[in-house]
Order: C-alpha cells, then sequence, then structure tokens
C-alpha cells in the first residue's frame, strides 16, 4: 500500500542535480553552515597545532622557534610514574561514573514517564535538571560545607540524632570519597540524561500499550516489555558514545573535590594534564596525554559499534 | 506569503550574524596579524621619530663625556622625551589577589590617574592585565601562548623570572638605552647595588626594583590571642616550643579553642614550610645552595624533617584543625576573626580588613604582635631565623613579544612612576581623601572609609607601584612603619611593630637573617620540574603531618627518596653546578 502511494506521485524525482537540490533547499543549506563552520574551525582548524606533540613546545617562542625532540615527549610520558597512577584512577573511576551513571537516566525517565499527573511530572522533570545547571565550583562549595567530618551539616545532624559518634569523612577519605565523588557525579546528571531517552520514549507506538493492556499486562510487564525495548536502540546509541569517554575526565570536577588526602584517587588525567603540563606550560606532554585520551577514546567506540552490530543492534556508524 | 518571506529573511540574517560573530570570535589570529601589522607600521613609522629620538640622544652623547652627565643636567630621562608619534600600547601585568571590596584591578580611579598623568602625555595607552596571584605561572603561560604577553613581566621570585628567561618569554633590553630613558630609576638601581642581579647566562635581561630593608622583613606579621594566654597563665607570648605546646593544650583544656592552632591548606609555591628556624647555625654553604628556596620545598633536608615533625605532633596533639588540608586561606581568616584559631598574620597595612573584623566580633579581645624573638630553644633545637628577603623587590623583564616602541614606552612608565612627586601619589593617594598630614607625616585613612571614588588597591596600591619599592618608605624605618601601622583599631600597634623590627635588626646581626642562594644561570631541573615537584609536596607533606608518630621517621624516608627520584635530585644536581662553575651568590660571612 505504502509503496503504491509513493510511486504515484512522479513530481518528486529520485535522482536530482546537486543544482536542483540546492536551489529547491537552499534555507537549510545555509542554515548548515553554521554547524559545519564551528565543527571545521573548533575540531580541524585546530589539527596542525598537535604538531607540537613532536617538538620541545614553548608558548613564547611559537612553532616556528621550538625545537622538535621526535617521540621524546611520549616516551616521557609513558614511562611516567605519575601518568600510569593517572591513567589507573582514571580507568576505574569512568568505569565506575559508567557502571552507576549510566543505568540511572534509563530507570529515571521510565519512571518519569510512568507519571501520569503532568503538573507533578513536570516539577519533577524541572528539579531533577536543575543540578547540571549548577557549575562544579558551586557544586564543590556545597559539597564541603555539607560533608566535612566535623562541621559539615549532614555530620552534625547524624552526630546529633545519636547515629554516629564521629563525623563521617566523605570528602576526606579516599574509599569514602569514591562513593560520594560517584553519587554526586550521578546526582549532578542523572536528570539531564533523562531527556534524550524520554523523547525516544514518546515515539513509542500508543497502540503497543493498548494491546498490552487489553492482554492484562502490568505496569511492569508494559514497562519491562514494550518500553524498554523500543527505546534499546537509543541506549546502546548513547552507551556507544559513552565509551567514548572512558578516558576522558573532567577537570573542574576533580579538582574541586580534592585535597591531599584523597589524591590517590583523585589524581586522574585532568589533573595530570593540569598540573604538569598547563600549570608548567609543557604544552607538547599536554597534547601528548589528551591525543592518547582522544585515540583510545575513538577505538573504544568502533569497538563498541562493531560488537553492537554484530549482536544485531543498529550501532552509531 | 509576506509572512514567509519575513521568516526567511529573518533566518538568513541570523545565519548571517551567527557566522560573521563566529568567524570574528576566531579570528584571534587574524586580529594579532592586524595588530602585528600596526605595530609594524609604528615600527616604520616611530623609526622616523627613532631617527629624531637618535639625533637627541646623539646630542645628549655629543653634549657630555656621558649620558650622566646630561642626566645630571637634567637633559636625558623625562626631560628629553617626546610624545610618540603613533599611539603605543603597553600592559603593565597587575596581580589580581581575589580579595572583595577593592577597585577593578584593570580599571579604577588609579589606573585612570596613571594614563590621564603620564599615557596621554607621551601618546601611550597603558593597560594592566591581571595576574592571579595564586597561578601566576600558568597566567603567563596562557598569556605567552595566545602572543599576548605584557609588555614587563614581573615577578618577586628569581626562579619564576629566570624560567621565563629560559622558556623565550624575556628579551634582553640595552641597559645603555635604558639608562638613557630612565636615568632616575637606572640610578637607583646602581645604587643600590642591584646592576650585578641583571644577567641570566650571560643576558642582560632584568631590572630590578628596592626592596627597602630586606633583611629584617617587618611588613609581614602575625598576630596572636593575648587574652586567651593571660588566661591560661602566661604573661608573655610562648618563647619556647615546651611553652607553646603547654600554652595550647590549655586553651584546649579551658575550653577556650578546639583547635587553636587553627591551619589550613599549603599553597604550592609560595613560600610554603619555610624552615630556616630548623637549620643548624652556621649554616653550611653546600646545603644552602641545595636546599634553599622559596618555591621548591626541601624535602629530604634535616630542617625540613624537622619542621614537619613538629606539624605532625602538633596534629597528632589536636592543636591543629584535624581538616586543617580543606581549610583555605580566606576560611583561616574567618576562623581567627570568629575567634576560633590562636594566630593569624598578614602584611600591615594602614588599612587591614581582617583586624578590623576581628576587634568588630571580639570587643573584648586582647591581640598582641609576635615580636621576632631572640632567643635560641635549645631544647627543641630551634634557632629564631627567618627568610630575608631578596635584596630587591620585583625583578622585572621586557617582553619578548614587545616592539621596541612598547619596551621604551615601558620604560618610561618605569622612569614616570619613580618620580616622588607620583610615586607618592600612588602611595598615599590624595589628601584628605585616603591620607591626612598628622604632624607632618602621611598618615592613611583607614580603607573602609576611603570614599569609593578614590579607593585605593590591596595594600595602599602596592600591585601598581611594586615596578618601584617593594613597601612605602617614608623617613626612617620607624616613620615607615608608623605610617604603615594598621589604623582604626582600638589599640595602637605601632610600638610592638617597631619592636619588632628592632628585634629583626638584631637577629640579622647574628646571621639569622637568611638570603636564599640565587643562581646566574637557569637551574633547568627547577624550569623542568618545579610545578610538579610543588604539587608532589603538597600531597607528601600533608600525608606526613597527618602520620602516626611511630611511623613517621619510616615514611619521611620513602617520601623523600620518591620526591629525588621526581625531578628534585636534578634540581640540586643543577644547582650545584652552577655552584661549582662560581655562577652563584655565596653566604654572608
Amino acid at each position: 500500500m505504502a509503496k503504491k502511494s509513493s510511486s504515484a506521485t512522479p513530481q518528486y524525482k529520485t535522482k536530482s542535480s546537486w543544482g536542483a537540490v540546492l536551489k529547491r533547499d537552499w534555507q537549510l543549506y545555509l542554515l548548515l553552515i553554521v554547524p559545519v563552520v564551528l565543527v571545521v574551525v573548533f575540531n580541524y582548524a585546530a589539527y596542525p597545532g598537535m604538531r607540537m606533540m613532536f617538538m620541545d613546545y614553548k608558548p613564547a617562542r611559537g612553532f616556528e622557534g621550538s625545537k622538535w625532540v621526535g617521540l621524546e615527549t611520549f616516551a616521557k610520558v609513558f614511562k611516567d610514574k605519575d601518568f600510569h597512577r593517572a591513567l589507573g584512577s582514571s580507568l576505574v573511576f569512568n568505569l565506575l561514573d559508567l557502571l552507576v551513571g549510566f543505568p540511572m537516566p534509563i530507570i529515571l525517565a521510565l519512571m518519569l514517564n510512568e507519571l501520569r499527573f503532568v503538573m507533578f511530572k513536570r516539577v519533577s522533570q524541572t528539579i531533577l535538571y536543575l543540578p547540571h545547571f549548577l557549575s562544579w565550583a558551586i557544586i564543590g562549595s556545597v559539597a564541603y560545607t555539607m560533608f566535612r567530618p566535623s562541621t559539615g551539616l549532614v555530620n552534625i545532624i547524624l552526630t546529633n540524632m545519636g547515629l554516629i559518634k564521629e563525623g563521617i569523612p566523605f570528602l576526606t577519605e579516599k574509599w569514602h570519597w569514591a562513593v560520594t565523588y560517584l553519587l554526586i557525579g550521578v546526582w549532578q546528571g542523572m536528570g539531564w540524561g533523562t531527556i534524550i531517552y524520554l523523547a525516544a520514549i514518546t515515539s513509542v507506538s500508543g497502540d503497543l500499550y493498548e494491546a498490552a493492556m487489553i492482554d492484562g499486562a502490568n505496569r511492569w510487564q508494559r514497562m519491562w516489555n514494550i518500553t524498554l525495548p523500543s527505546i534499546r536502540g537509543t541506549v546502546v546509541t548513547m552507551l556507544i558514545m559513552n565509551l567514548g569517554r572512558i578516558m576522558g575526565s573532567n577537570y573542574e570536577r576533580l579538582s574541586v573535590f580534592g585535597n591531599s588526602n584523597v589524591r590517590d584517587f583523585q589524581y586522574q588525567l585532568a589533573v595530570y594534564i593540569y598540573e604538569k603540563g598547563l600549570s608548567g606550560g609543557k604544552y607538547s606532554m599536554a597534547t601528548v596525554v589528551g591525543v592518547f585520551q582522544s585515540l583510545v577514546g575513538l577505538v573504544l567506540v568502533l569497538l563498541a559499534d562493531r560488537i553492537a552490530k554484530k549482536l544485531g543492534e543498529d550501532g552509531l556508524l | 506569503m509576506k509572512k514567509t518571506n519575513l521568516q526567511r529573511l529573518g533566518a538568513i540574517a541570523l545565519t548571517g550574524a551567527m557566522v560573521i560573530g563566529l568567524l570574528a570570535g576566531c579570528g584571534g589570529g587574524s586580529g594579532s596579524e592586524t595588530t602585528t601589522a600596526a605595530a609594524g607600521t609604528t615600527a616604520a613609522a616611530a623609526s622616523e621619530e627613532t631617527t629624531a629620538a637618535a639625533g637627541e640622544e646623539t646630542t645628549a652623547a655629543a653634549a657630555g663625556e656621558e649620558t650622566t652627565a646630561a642626566a645630571a643636567s637634567g637633559e636625558a630621562g623625562m626631560a628629553s622625551w617626546q610624545p610618540f608619534a603613533e599611539n603605543v600600547t603597553i600592559t603593565i601585568p597587575v596581580y589580581d589577589r581575589g580579595q572583595e571590596g577593592v577597585p577593578d584591578v584593570t580599571n579604577n580611579y588609579w589606573t585612570q590617574w596613571i594614563q590621564e598623568n603620564f599615557g596621554d602625555k607621551y601618546n601611550i595607552t597603558v593597560k594592566f592585565a591581571p595576574i592571579p596571584r595564586s597561578d601566576v605561572m600558568t597566567q603567563y603561560a596562557l598569556l605567552a601562548s595566545s602572543q599576548d604577553l605584557p609588555t614587563i613581566l614581573m615577578e618577586y621570585d628569581f626562579d619564576k623570572v629566570a624560567t621565563w628567561a629560559v622558556d623565550g618569554y624575556l628579551t634582553e633590553y640595552d641597559v645603555e638605552a635604558f639608562a638613557q630613558i630612565a636615568p632616575t630609576y637606572y640610578g637607583k638601581m646602581e645604587e643600590l647595588g642591584l646592576t650585578q642581579y641583571i644577567e641570566l647566562n650571560g643576558e642582560k635581561v632584568f631590572a630590578l626594583s628596592e626592596r627597602p630593608y630586606y633583611d629584617t622583613p617587618y611588613t609581614y606579621v602575625n598576630w596572636v590571642r593575648m587574652d586567651w594566654l593571660r588566661e591560661v597563665g602566661y604573661d608573655h607570648i610562648p618563647a619556647t616550643r615546651a611553652e607553646y605546646l603547654d600554652a595550647m593544650q590549655k586553651i584546649m583544656d579551658a575550653g577556650l579553642s578546639e583547635h587553636p592552632g587553627g591551619g589550613s591548606m599549603i599553597l604550592s609555591g609560595q613560600g610554603a614550610d619555610q624552615n630556616y628556624g630548623y637549620r643548624t647555625f652556621p649554616l653550611n654553604e653546600e646545603d644552602w645552595v641545595k636546599y634553599g628556596d622559596y618555591n621548591i620545598p626541601s624535602l629530604g633536608y634535616e630542617a625540613n624533617k624537622k619542621l614537619l615533625k613538629f606539624a605532625n605532633e602538633e596534629y597528632n596533639l589536636g592543636i591543629t584543625d584535624p581538616e586543617y588540608y580543606t581549610i583555605d586561606t580566606e576560611t583561616a581568616k574567618a576562623n581567627f576573626i570568629n575567634g576560633k584559631s590562636y594566630k593569624y598574620g598578614g602584611y600591615i597595612s594602614a588599612s587591614m580588613d581582617w583586624l578590623e573584623s576581628f576587634y568588630e566580633i571580639n570587643p573584648d579581645a586582647e591581640l598582641a604582635v609576635e615580636v621576632q624573638s631572640l632567643t635560641e630553644d635549645t631544647e627543641a633545637g630551634t634557632v629564631p631565623a627567618y627568610r630575608s628577603d631578596n635584596p630587591f623587590g620585583m625583578i622585572i623583564g621586557f617582553s619578548s613579544q614587545a616592539t621596541e616602541d612598547e619596551i621604551k614606552a615601558a620604560q618610561m612608565y618605569m622612569e614616570w612612576m619613580i618620580q616622588p612627586e607620583n610615586l607618592f601619589t600612588m602611595q598615599w593617594g590624595i589628601e584628605g581623601e585616603t591620607y591626612n598630614m598628622v604632624d607632618g607625616v602621611p598618615t592613611s585613612v583607614p580603607y573602609g572609609e576611603q570614599p569609593s571614588e578614590y579607593k585605593q588597591g590591596y595594600n595602599n596600591s602596592v600591585d601598581y607601584w611594586c615596578v618601584i619599592v617593594a613597601s612605602r618608605v617614608y623617613g626612617t624605618a620607624e616613620d615607615s612603619i608608623r605610617t604603615t601601622s594598621p589604623q582604626g583599631l582600638p589599640v595602637d600597634f605601632s610600638d610592638a611593630l617597631i619592636e619588632n623590627y628592632h628585634n629583626k635588626q638584631e637577629a640579622a646581626k647574628k646571621g639569622w637573617a637568611v638570603t636564599d642562594c640565587m643562581f646566574g644561570g637557569a637551574v633547568e631541573g627547577a624550569t623542568e620540574y618545579g610545578t610538579e615537584l610543588q604539587a608532589k609536596y603538597v600531597e607528601y607533606r600533608d600525608k606526613l603531618v597527618q602520620a602516626d608518630p611511630a611511623e613517621f621517621d619510616a615514611l619521611y624516608d620513602q617520601y623523600a627518596q620518591e620526591y629525588l627520584d621526581a625531578g628534585y635530585q636534578d634540581v640540586i644536581d643543577d644547582r650545584m653546578e652552577l655552584y661549582n662553575e662560581g655562577l652563584t651568590t655565596h653566604l654572608a660571612q
């Protein structure tokens, strides 16, 4: 039926010349210029600058005045004990972030979708989005005010309630810190993360739910058997994209929660790049690590994409 | 239809605006090219001017045996300056200390005053570049990479400027031309014997400002809670370590403070953990060369070990706040103001906001100045030694990215600023508004009471006039102290501050004022590993301070070794190499 109707509209040519397409949709192409320019300028125009990886780059001397050193910087970085330490922490924490942080928006989206009282749903959504708009600097200082062992609000309340005798070192002992750090990360990002899943859920056909309800499926069954499978493609896409960030790290987040007692865990690649690279003016070193992070991220994305396709999913590329 | 057209038009306009905006935003490169081109033009135009100026210079040179004669007769220096044919822009760095309540550091009455009285006269635009006080090196690195270095670069620490010189931030300058343009400034450098420090690796790169009374640094002072001491039976500030520990314990027992020692996280690279008092005197010169440093703390040195052992003891006794490593300077200050800690220190100035706040909150409290001690504590094995400042204040270099004209204009700025009338106005402000003459001596109006229109910058605008001198001088040292002593408090601390200064003089005579070794070549290890060693030190020292006392020694040795491996050994080796080559200063005998 559908085929028939499409062939019944001969005025649309299947093959159009470039010129005709351009003439027809020129407004759209004009609008496309902006994102394309953005990508070119910010993602590609800086590429020639990466040659500083092979130089002993000194900002004041510029590219012309700096010496070429071949792979010396790479050797230095990969032999550096601090790099190994930062790499280890980054990997562990990003994996944990993924493990804890990835499912949360999905669960939350499913739950929000089930809310029937529209006002309540909207208000909850807004409240959940809000942390995303707070800067890490604010989150960090609020967290310290709340979680300091002796003067933090949470510990004072717990102590006064008689639940604990000594303040819990939420941010000043590394294992406690790890949990607090991860949970605050989840809290900050989960609301915002639901947007994409909620959008995917709206495209699920209402007929399916109706049919299921007629068949006597309860809420859980509908969620499990209809909603979740329907957004599986989105989930897989998001997972692949998140895998690309497994090497990345957010300096702001690490910096605001840092203190010398938790440095074993807090010393991740972003901190390494900032301390050894940027503040020491060693841009070559910072670039080497940055490129390494990106390359590993790229490989992981490609690998995950391939696996997803093998498992019968659409994949990303 | 009309509406659709309108929408289209709107979309096109918006898209166009975005693209143009984007390209304009990213046009830094082309922008700077234009600037360079413009600078080129200026240079070209200036070359004509230079010919004219050169004519004058030749006249000056011909007129007398040497420029000095001309300078003496008032022919060189400001008298010989002509306005630039085309406007020249210079950028002067100014510390942004993140202080609340001070005027915008780059644009305020005083920056405008400089522009009006100096810039406009010579067709120079004077701009100020804010430098975060706690992150100087990163800021300069960023400025360098965006080809935006200020015309002059300045810092109090030799290591930092040496790093800049090695990394190509600085350019060698023509000292003779400088003496022509700025004879007063250069004359002052000669008079103070500072010209011996202008070279690094055989290149003349530094100009140096004055540091009055450098071996008796009286401007940084600690205040302590005398009322607490009296309450626990002390009529004096503890003079020995045993007394100190005893007093702190009693203060805690009396419930006056939970952790009187307070404490805050240490800031790397800002003179953290100075160990002069823990060294063995007379000093061993080689140790002094190897470990004496302001920037890179000397983990592994006996004196540092002793210092950290004491800190560890205080931590374990509960004197130090157990969460000190999460407390920043502002919180530490607030803790003192709120009566939680025993001691706090700062630079003295006529308006000290934290002392004012302290007395507002604790009107009945009694504070005392911690006066320089003159007795050795043989039992604890410490000496009341302290870090003497460098014999100079700011170490100034000229940017390698600046044009000749810009450097000339910057040198004119320095010469203009050193003129007594200009310096006085910058340091004191306007009579009747920011200072008053009391018995013929200028006395600053307390900071809070200065009219906002004329309000001075931090510490009487020190970050503007530091290019000339590190602290205000009026008459004798005692006069200067009186004029800088905090005003508007219930107690006048002038006498105590003067006593502190006199004691410092005594201590200096005994050889307890230690000036760090200075190097005539770049210590490459320090350039290479400096910043990361600073970060490492913070981590190690905090672990050591919080360690179980029984494990302290073993842990110290372990961290000291790791610190050496992380680059400190290179730093030491490079320093010793320069020492063996005769390229360092020596211990005063």
